[in-house]
């Protein structure tokens, strides 16, 4: 009887890796283990490298690694119905919101973490913890550029004629399109302003790409500035290109990327301890370091030089989205987006 | 003697030919079997999902179809797609049939260069292939510094997310998929048929053109009809070259199914996708076939 | 070596050569072919090496030789699909050689035909004629014409590969004459033939031959099959011409041990000269007897030689007598009317004689003693020169 919904497990799992193209990384035998999904890439990279270790030494449990987007964890979550094929989630604010109202998340109770003192203050609720911030603001290359101020430069030259842009598809091109938005009048759920002027500009913007490519136009010059986030402008400079983070003026943005224990997860008590392993003072410090990036949730950690705030706490006093009202309206931003912006 | 031996013959093997049929037929069931779990079920899967009206597929109706189908929109983005793989067909053709020719003319040492040459982008993932396109049509990239370095325009030519940089793209990327069928069929092609045109008179253009094309045409259509289906669903290069300017089929997929979980309306554009691309396959079989019959009159 | 080529007087069968068409409503007449020191070379393979051949107007020359030895080559050289390393080819004294194939007017059948299989057989014969500018008019009158002359009016719409072997064989013949080429060049045309279908096949070739006067050169590895067609043959060994005559004159005075070994069956005995003159050498054979033999080179006295014997030209007596020499008999099978006997001479040398079968000697097996029969002319070779 115990074993049925294991194999299947197994088996989902083994769906995901043909899904994914990629790897499972499961122990074999472990006294304790906990299955998280992850995104591939730096995030899978990063917690094969600091998390699986220091939670093996901390708890003696095992890390298996199920590489998922976002959308594909709540596909599959919801396809499985009740027997996930890992134990934990990590999703950024949009498909958070998914999630709770598809009530794919056990409850969760941020008392069992040892960490949680260490968090900001709203950084745990009842769903979840947040692991990683994003910092959103504008990226430019100073050789080429003067130094925009806010996110209305960005539709002015000489960025203008320079810009790389990308849609509503990624959480920050939404949250950076939200933003010019607002300095156009509009605000958290109408962008209308932004599509109006964009309009006007339109064949003289320099990219408007696919956002994995983003990084490969800057690099090639094909555009010189751009809305991104601290760990592509930190990446890119590490690779020896010209570029800078610059905060608006209205103030960067940021979101939090959260785990959260999968609804009948059999192994809800070894998620509890990965999640506080990756909220550790060590942990959170070696994922912040090149070539990672990471932007901290641990308020011992002592910041990078790069990052474009002094402490945590400064960044109460960024920009933060309500994605259970951006959520609704997205499918009708990427549905106008694709017909404005192609001839 | 020999007729005697040949009635003789025959009849056993007809025996062999009728006590096979059933076996040939069971062993081709795993294929039958493969095909169905992997093919069919799927797409009935498919079909079943756009005909709900709600993302959460519990409302049974064509809402979706009657959007997408209503929509001047969608209809540019369908033909779009075609034209795309159509382009796509046109230069591999132009391109890749003369290096086919080359190919045919080689000793056996070059033959073997080229077909390397030929297969070598298949060992380089499309991922790879595509970012290395941005390199080459960027505005600092190789093509506009000849373009400047010639003068040829004063500032950098747009090849990023256009149609023309696109096809240039795809052209190389799927250049494979025309060449593997149409030196397969030219290197079993008799070389003896073209020696025999040149020794009745016929000049070089008459043997490439009453000879050569007319025999290679079904590896042209085959390696056509590839291309064709693989341009116009290649989105990892459509999106990473075409950027958000050029929307197709496969990016509305992407959008509805994977980031705003519209399941039905992905469902519809993957259909017509589907749908499109098979019209597209069977458009060009038939214009093969037909000027097969030109050729030869 | 090749004391032997071109020889300048008439050919033997001089007065079967037409000058005219049989059919006088096409008019066809041969052309000379001479090939002049004609070299190719592979890389450093020397396919063809330094031939010099004339092919007389209206006659069928076959190269004949082992697969290997550069007869396509040399075919291909003259129809202009390969460019000779060294050399000269020229038609009706004209070089040719920088004529590309497509202007050289000479008509080839491929081994395996390559017929067009894309197109019927009448498109197949119309081809060359449409690749030479005809009207249209001339151009189906003449597929017309040639479907008769090949017999397979009622095959125009078929394609090659609804046809049998023959039929491919003479719609391809059809297709190189419809063109009326200067010279017909034919590749091992026979080859794919199954055996029955090969006669009929070479008695079409020389009736076609004779009724347009052509000009033609044959390739083949078979001996029966150059001697049966052609007026001369080239016997070709490593890309030379061993030599160059008449059918019989190519089998009965074998220019070279090559030659002899190539053409029919024959019996070699080794031995050496004694003394040479008027045109007869006598030479002491190891098998034990001592020999007078009819032969126009004069050979220094102990020279080793080799004698070649055709079967036919041995016989087998039941008693010794001083032109025989000793035999052991190993078996005999019957072949037809006639019976070969499988001989050892005293030296270990192996013969084989055909005799008929009248009765002279009962036994299968034991001692006999052989001898040149009385007309027999065999051959004789320095054994040095023994390839
Ligand atoms: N295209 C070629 N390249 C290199 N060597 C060749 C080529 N064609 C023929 N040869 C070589 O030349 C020699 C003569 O070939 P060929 O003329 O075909 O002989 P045949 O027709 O008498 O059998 C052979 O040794 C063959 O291997
Ligand atoms: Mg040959």
């Amino acid at each position: 009887m115990t074993s049925r919904p294991y194999t299947r497990r197994k088996f989902l799992a083994a769906s995901a890796v043909v899904g994914s193209g990629s790897l499972v990384w499961r122990p074999a035998y472990a006294k304790g283990s906990v299955t998280a999904a992850m995104y591939p890439g730096t995030w899978e990279e990063a917690y094969r490298t600091h998390v699986a270790p220091a939670l093996k030494k901390a708890h003696n449990v095992d890390l298996g690694m199920t590489p998922l987007f976002a959308v594909d964890q709540i596909a599959k979550a919801q396809a499985a119905r009740g027997t996930p094929p890992f134990d934990a989630f990590v999703l950024d604010p949009g498909p958070r919101v998914t999630g709770i109202e598809r009530g794919l998340f056990e409850k969760f109770d941020p008392k069992r973490l040892t960490n949680v003192g260490k968090l900001p203050a709203g950084a745990v609720d009842e769903w979840g913890v947040t692991v990683a911030a994003q910092v959103v603001g504008i990226g430019y290359n100073p050789k080429k550029l003067p130094r925009p101020k806010g996110w209305e430069d960005l539709l002015k030259d000489p960025w203008l004629s320079r810009l790389g842009m990308t849609g509503f598809q990624t959480t920050f091109g939404t949250v950076s399109i939200i933003e010019i938005a607002k300095r156009f009048g509009g605000s958290e759920t109408n962008v209308e302003p932004f599509f109006t002027e964009i309009k006007k500009v339109l064949p003289k913007v320099a990219a408007i790409g696919a956002p994995a490519s983003m990084p490969a136009l800057f690099q090639q010059g094909q555009c010189d500035v751009t809305y991104t986030n601290t760990q592509t402008v930190d990446t890119l400079k590490s690779r020896g290109v010209d570029i800078e983070f610059v905060k608006p003026e209205s103030g960067a943005v940021t979101f939090f990327t959260t785990v959260h224990i999968a609804k009948g997860s059999k192994e809800i008590d070894n998620a509890y301890k990965y999640f506080d392993t990756v909220i550790s003072t060590a942990v959170q410090t070696a994922l912040m370091q090149p070539p990672n990036n990471f932007v901290p949730v641990n308020r011992e950690v002592k910041l990078s030089v790069n990052l474009p705030m002094a402490n945590l706490d400064e960044m109460s006093k960024f920009v933060r989205h309500d994605w259970s009202k951006i959520n609704p309206l997205r499918a009708g931003w990427i549905e106008r987006f694709n017909r404005e912006v192609s001839k | 003697m020999s007729v005697a031996a040949a009635g003789v013959a025959k009849t056993p093997a007809r025996g062999i030919a009728t006590l096979a049929k059933p076996a040939e037929w069971q062993l081709a069931l795993p294929l039958a079997l493969a095909y169905a779990a992997f093919f069919l079920v799927p797409l009935l899967l498919l079909l079943a999902v756009s005909a709900f009206e709600d993302e959460k597929i519990t409302v049974l109706g064509f809402a979706n179809w009657r959007k997408f189908f209503g929509d001047p929109f969608y209809w540019k983005v369908t033909f779009d797609t075609v034209k795309l793989g159509f382009l796509t067909v046109i230069a591999t053709t132009l391109i890749g049939y003369p290096i086919a020719l080359v190919y045919l003319g080689s000793s056996p040492r070059w033959q073997r260069v080229i077909l390397f040459i030929v297969i070598l982008p298949l060992l380089t993932s499309v991922v790879v292939r595509t970012f290395a396109w941005i390199v080459i049509l960027g505005r600092e990239g190789v093509i506009n510094q000849t373009v400047m370095w010639l003068g040829i325009s004063p500032a950098p030519l747009r090849l990023l997310q256009t149609e023309v940089g696109l096809v240039m793209a795809l052209t190389q990327i799927e250049m494979p998929l025309l060449l593997l069928p149409l030196l397969s069929v030219m290197s079993r092609m008799d070389p003896n048929l073209r020696d025999a045109s040149a020794a009745l008179g016929a000049s070089k253009w008459r043997t490439l053109f009453k000879v050569t094309l007319p025999l290679s045409l079904p590896g042209l259509i085959a390696g056509c009809m590839l291309v064709f289906a693989s341009s116009t669903t290649a989105f990892i290069s459509q999106f990473v070259i075409g950027g958000n300017r050029l929307v197709y089929l496969p990016l509305l997929i992407w959008q509805q199914s994977l980031v705003v979980y519209n399941w039905p309306l992905a469902s519809v554009a993957a259909l017509t996708l589907l749908v499109s691309v098979s019209l597209g396959v069977v458009l060009i079989a038939t214009l093969g076939r037909r000027s097969k019959g030109y050729v030869h009159a | 070596m090749l004391g032997d080529i071109l020889p300048n007087k008439p050919s033997s069968k001089g007065g079967q050569v037409p000058t005219r068409s049989a059919d006088p409503s096409i008019s066809v007449r041969g052309h000379t072919v001479d090939l002049d020191a004609v070299t190719h070379r592979y890389g450093t393979l020397t396919a063809v090496a330094d031939v010099s051949l004339t092919v007389r107007a209206g006659e069928i020359v076959a190269l004949l030789g082992p697969s290997g030895c550069g007869k396509t080559t040399l075919l291909r050289l003259v129809a202009g699909f390969l460019r000779q390393s060294a050399g000269s080819v020229r038609i009706d004294g004209k070089p040719i050689d920088a004529l590309p194939a497509n202007q050289r007017n000479v008509g080839i059948v491929f081994q395996n035909y390559a017929l067009f299989p894309h197109m019927t057989v009448a498109d197949n014969i119309a081809y060359g004629l449409q690749a030479h500018g005809r009207p249209r008019d001339d151009v189906r009158k003449t597929v017309e014409r040639f479907l008769e002359v090949v017999r397979l009016g009622e095959f125009r719409d078929r394609l090659p590969r609804q046809l049998s072997g023959g039929q491919q064989q003479r719609v391809a013949l059809a297709r190189a004459l419809a063109v009326e080429p200067t010279v017909l060049l034919l590749d091992e045309p026979f080859s794919a033939l199954d055996k029955s279908l090969r006669l009929d096949m070479q008695i079409e070739i020389k009736r076609l031959q004779r009724q347009f006067g052509l000009t033609a050169i044959l390739v083949t590895h078979d001996q029966d099959e150059a001697m049966s067609i052609a007026d001369r043959i080239a016997v070709m060994n490593q890309g030379r011409v061993e030599q160059f005559d008449t059918p019989i004159n190519v089998y009965d005075r074998p220019a070279t041990l090559f030659v002899t070994g190539f053409i029919g069956t024959t019996n070699l005995l080794r031995g050496k000269t004694l003394h040479s003159s008027n045109g007869t050498t006598t030479i002491a054979l190891d098998a034990g007897v001592q020999l007078a033999i009819a032969s126009e080179r004069h050979f220094a006295p102990g020279t080793p030689i080799l004698l070649s014997a055709r079967p036919e030209q041995l016989h087998l007596y039941g008693e010794a007598s001083a032109d025989r020499w000793p035999v052991r008999r190993r078996f005999a099978l019957p072949i037809g009317p006639n019976t070969m006997h499988d001989l050892e001479t005293r030296d270990g040398a192996t013969l084989k004689i055909v005799e008929q079968r009248i009765g002279a000697i009962v036994d299968a097996t034991g001692e006999a003693w052989c001898g040149l029969r009385t007309e027999a002319r065999p051959s004789l070779f320095e054994s040095s020169s023994q390839p």
